[in-house]
């Protein structure tokens, strides 16, 4: 019988690429500290890689696993053999099964890398034969670790031989082992095992160095057995071992034996570790928890509702029971969102081999510095900030630090620092990243912004310097000399922005031109509860999250003043441009009243004033996200069901105003 | 009676394909460990008749462990995960006090024929 393999398909991929993941990271880590540990923690990763190929089946990668495995290996022996060129082909040994192991998950034959594998195979034999060169009495055989501390032996006192027993006998023994046998020498070692702890073993043929290193000719070992047990047993003990059969069973002359060095065990080593008692849950599964959670949050708010229409007696211990049910619900809402939390470090640690290849390609000199990335998010925001993160970091190292002449230059160390910090600031996460590079120039932005035509030469003139800086936050706006393969050019900051609002997060850049930049992305812990300013527009209600409105106000149509294609209404210091809500959202035009409410918000250009009909007041309503084809209409950003059972869609104002 | 299995590995995928070659032969798993330390501290709990042991694992090895379970209950039947390439390490696992090994990718009938024997053995 033949497991089927089929059904580990999924754990194998979603395992595989964890630890292809994590040798990745390690490997990273290794270049910078060649480390015991890391060393270590890189050979455990490719190894259980080789052993859940191997068990399902593809060769192809269990052997492009097991090279790695192997120059890992050498490395353990002798960590001077790390250099960046070692370090950069077994990352894209990491990378290419990475690859098959994807190729795997989707059913698609696993492509082979010869190019990689020979030059695997070449680095191999090449490191191997200097080493052997360096210590000719430790020659390494590629493919398998052969060099083992040898056990600790003691000499059986020579007063208590087993022979000394009257009842000894010796017999001659033969065993063959299987050719199918895939590691003799270990059999072997098991029958001799057997067959130690029925006397001494003598006249051992090959030797126990021979068979140490798996040399076994014709698979046959001869040895001598002296023995107080009779025939029955040594025959009962080999019987009992795999692989193995007895061809030759002979009782000799009893003489006196040799004493036999036993193998005795080394003393353990007392390695303790705490280990949280933890189990995988499928991502799905998590989901569905907090969709279903989120749905009892809402019929416990509808019957509510409910009960608020029906009079009698019942009625306050139908209240209470309500409230006991809510409070309920409430909890077990808290109890799966904490569940939902992940640290931050699933998204950081994989951000050192990023900057490596990054600053590679761009041959700059670049330290990357984590701190606080055990601080725990929302795995949906997680999910939505790698892609952010990765492109800030990007724009660090190819707009802001200087290649190491142009730092030498300035009197900078030739190598630039990235910095990520996280720090927990009452309910949310504050992330910064800041590099020490050439900093931004606002006053190009502004230039840019304006040569684009995103902004007026006037607006341009208004604008802070801060408030400059978000300009490179525009489609199309870069102050970026050259267009580089890697961050592209403008593009990226807006989509990091947008992605960072869909969460619920806001940006902030600071920058001191020569000194470096500083990238502030505020987040909140979770995103599926959102605090809604509800308004009514048109006869429909709508809501904005409530971190999004910076103010709510009531202004007479005396104040608002015209401005030729436009109105503007009188905002602290300063006049903002009036968007009527309905119109944004096609609903027919309210009649103009004398004095109405405005929402002030912030827009991708600066603030603006939406003219709403009604402001409804404020709900905790339970964020659910849109699915097709409603995710595809620019300005909505979510939907959640009031307690009176109302569906109510949240916008995305710069969204709704860009259509 | 039906005999109970302690499985060791740090690989879930590992784990769940060794206790579906367990339960095909009508063994009972009675418990599963990540790591060395784990290991042990299970053994010493579940008390198995058998406890499959992979070798390379974070905090302690497989080796490690097996001659602590050793250590702690002398009639401790510990067979060895092996794999391409390990041959050395189940030879010193072994003399620490393993009583066999299987070398993976593991195939049920091999599995099942190395543990019927030890087993038959104790």
């Amino acid at each position: 019988m033949n497991v089927d393999v089929s059904k580990y398909l999924d754990l194998f991929v979603s395992e595989a690429t964890e630890h292809l993941e994590a040798l990745g990271a390690d490997l990273v880590k290794l270049e910078k500290d060649p480390s015991r540990d890391a060393i270590d923690s890189t050979f455990r990763h490719a190894h259980s890689v080789k052993g859940m190929a191997a068990s399902m089946g593809f060769e192809r990668t269990a052997a492009l696993a097991h090279r790695l495995e192997d120059l890992v290996y050498l490395i353990q022996r002798d960590s001077s053999l790390l250099t960046r060129e070692l370090v950069d082909l077994m990352l894209s040994a990491a990378d290419a099964l990475l690859a098959q192991v994807r190729a795997a998950g989707d059913k698609q034959p696993i492509a082979g890398h010869p190019a990689l594998e020979a030059e695997l195979s070449e680095r191999l034999s090449s490191l191997n034969s200097a080493r052997s060169q360096l210590n000719p009495s430790t020659p390494l055989g590629a493919g398998s670790p052969a060099e083992l501390p040898t056990p600790q032996r003691k000499k059986r006192p020579p007063s208590l031989p087993a022979s000394g027993s009257p009842a000894s006998v010796r017999f001659a023994i033969k065993i063959q082992i299987a050719p199918s046998c895939q590691q003799p020498g270990a059999r072997a070692f098991v029958a001799l095992k057997r067959l130690s702890k029925l006397g001494d073993v003598l006249e051992l043929k090959p030797s126990m160095e021979e068979l140490r290193t798996s040399r076994i000719p014709d698979g046959t070992v001869s040895l001598e057995l002296q023995t107080a047990s009779d025939e029955a047993a040594v025959r009962a003990a080999l019987g009992n071992v795999a692989e193995v059969a007895l061809t030759s069973f002979s009782a000799l002359q009893n003489a006196r034996p040799e004493p036999k060095p036993s193998p005795l065990p080394r003393p353990p080593a007392s390695n303790g570790s705490d280990n949280a008692r933890t189990v995988r849950i499928r991502t799905e599964l998590l989901d569905y928890f907090l969709d279903t959670v989120g749905e009892l949050i809402l019929a416990t708010s509808q019957i509510r509702e409910i009960g608020k229409r029906f009079s009698g007696p019942a009625q306050p211990h139908l209240e209470e029971s309500v409230d006991r049910l809510h409070g309920l619900v409430k909890d077990l809402h808290d109890k799966v969102m904490s569940a939902r939390m992940m640290p931050l470090s699933t998204v950081t640690d994989r951000l050192p081999r990023a900057v490596r290849d990054i600053a590679r390609r761009r041959e700059r000199e670049v330290e990357l510095v984590v701190s606080g990335a055990e601080v725990e998010l929302d795995r949906t925001i997680l999910d939505n900030l790698s892609e952010p993160i990765l492109h800030i970091l990007r724009n660090c190292i190819d707009h802001g630090i200087e290649s190491p002449q142009e730092r030498g230059a300035v009197g900078k160390n030739a190598t630039g620092r990235v910095a990520i910090s996280v720090r927990r600031e009452r309910d949310r996460v504050a992330l910064e990243i800041e590099d020490n590079g050439r900093g931004m120039d606002p006053q190009k932005l502004r230039l840019s912004a304006v040569a684009k035509g995103a902004i007026t030469a006037e607006a341009a003139e208004r604008m802070s310097d801060k408030e400059a800086l978000m300009l490179c936050c525009l489609p199309g706006v870069s102050t970026a000399k050259d267009v580089s393969d890697i961050s592209g050019r403008g593009v990226g900051m807006d989509a990091v922005k947008r992605a960072l609002e869909e969460v619920g997060g806001s940006l902030q850049i600071h920058s001191e031109r020569g000194v470096g930049t500083r990238f502030t992305l505020l987040l909140p812990l979770t995103v599926s509860v959102v605090n809604l300013m509800l308004v009514g527009v048109g006869g429909e209600v709508v809501g904005f999250p409530v971190a999004k409105v910076l103010s709510a106000l009531e202004v007479d149509s005396s104040e608002i003043s015209k401005n030729g294609d436009g109105s503007l209404l009188p905002h602290s210091k300063g006049l903002l441009p009036v968007h009527q809500l309905s119109e944004l959202l096609g609903f027919p035009m309210t009649q103009p009243r004398s004095a109405r409410p405005y929402l002030v918000m912030e827009g991708d250009r600066g603030k603006v004033a939406l003219a709403v009909d009604r402001l409804l007041g404020q709900e905790e309503a339970v964020l659910k996200t849109l699915t097709r084809p409603l995710d595809l209409v620019p300005g909505l950003s979510g939907v959640t069901i009031l307690g009176t059972g109302r569906p109510v869609f949240i916008l995305d104002v710069p969204r709704l105003l860009s259509t | 009676m039906t005999k109970r299995v302690l499985v060791v590995d740090d690989a879930i995928f590992m784990r769940n394909m060794i206790k579906d070659i367990f339960a095909s032969g009508g063994f009972e798993v009675v418990g599963e460990a990540s790591n060395g330390v784990e290991a042990v501290e299970k053994h010493k709990e579940l008390r198995p008749d058998l406890t499959t042991m992979d070798i390379v694992m974070p905090f302690k090895s497989g080796i490690d462990a097996t001659r602590e379970i050793i250590k702690q209950d002398e009639n401790a039947v510990v067979i060895m995960c092996s794999a391409l390439g390990q041959e050395s390490l189940v030879m010193e696992a072994i003399e620490a006090g393993a009583s066999d090994f299987i070398v993976k990718p593991f195939r049920a009938e091999d599995v099942l024929a190395v543990v019927r024997k030890v087993l038959g053995d104790n």
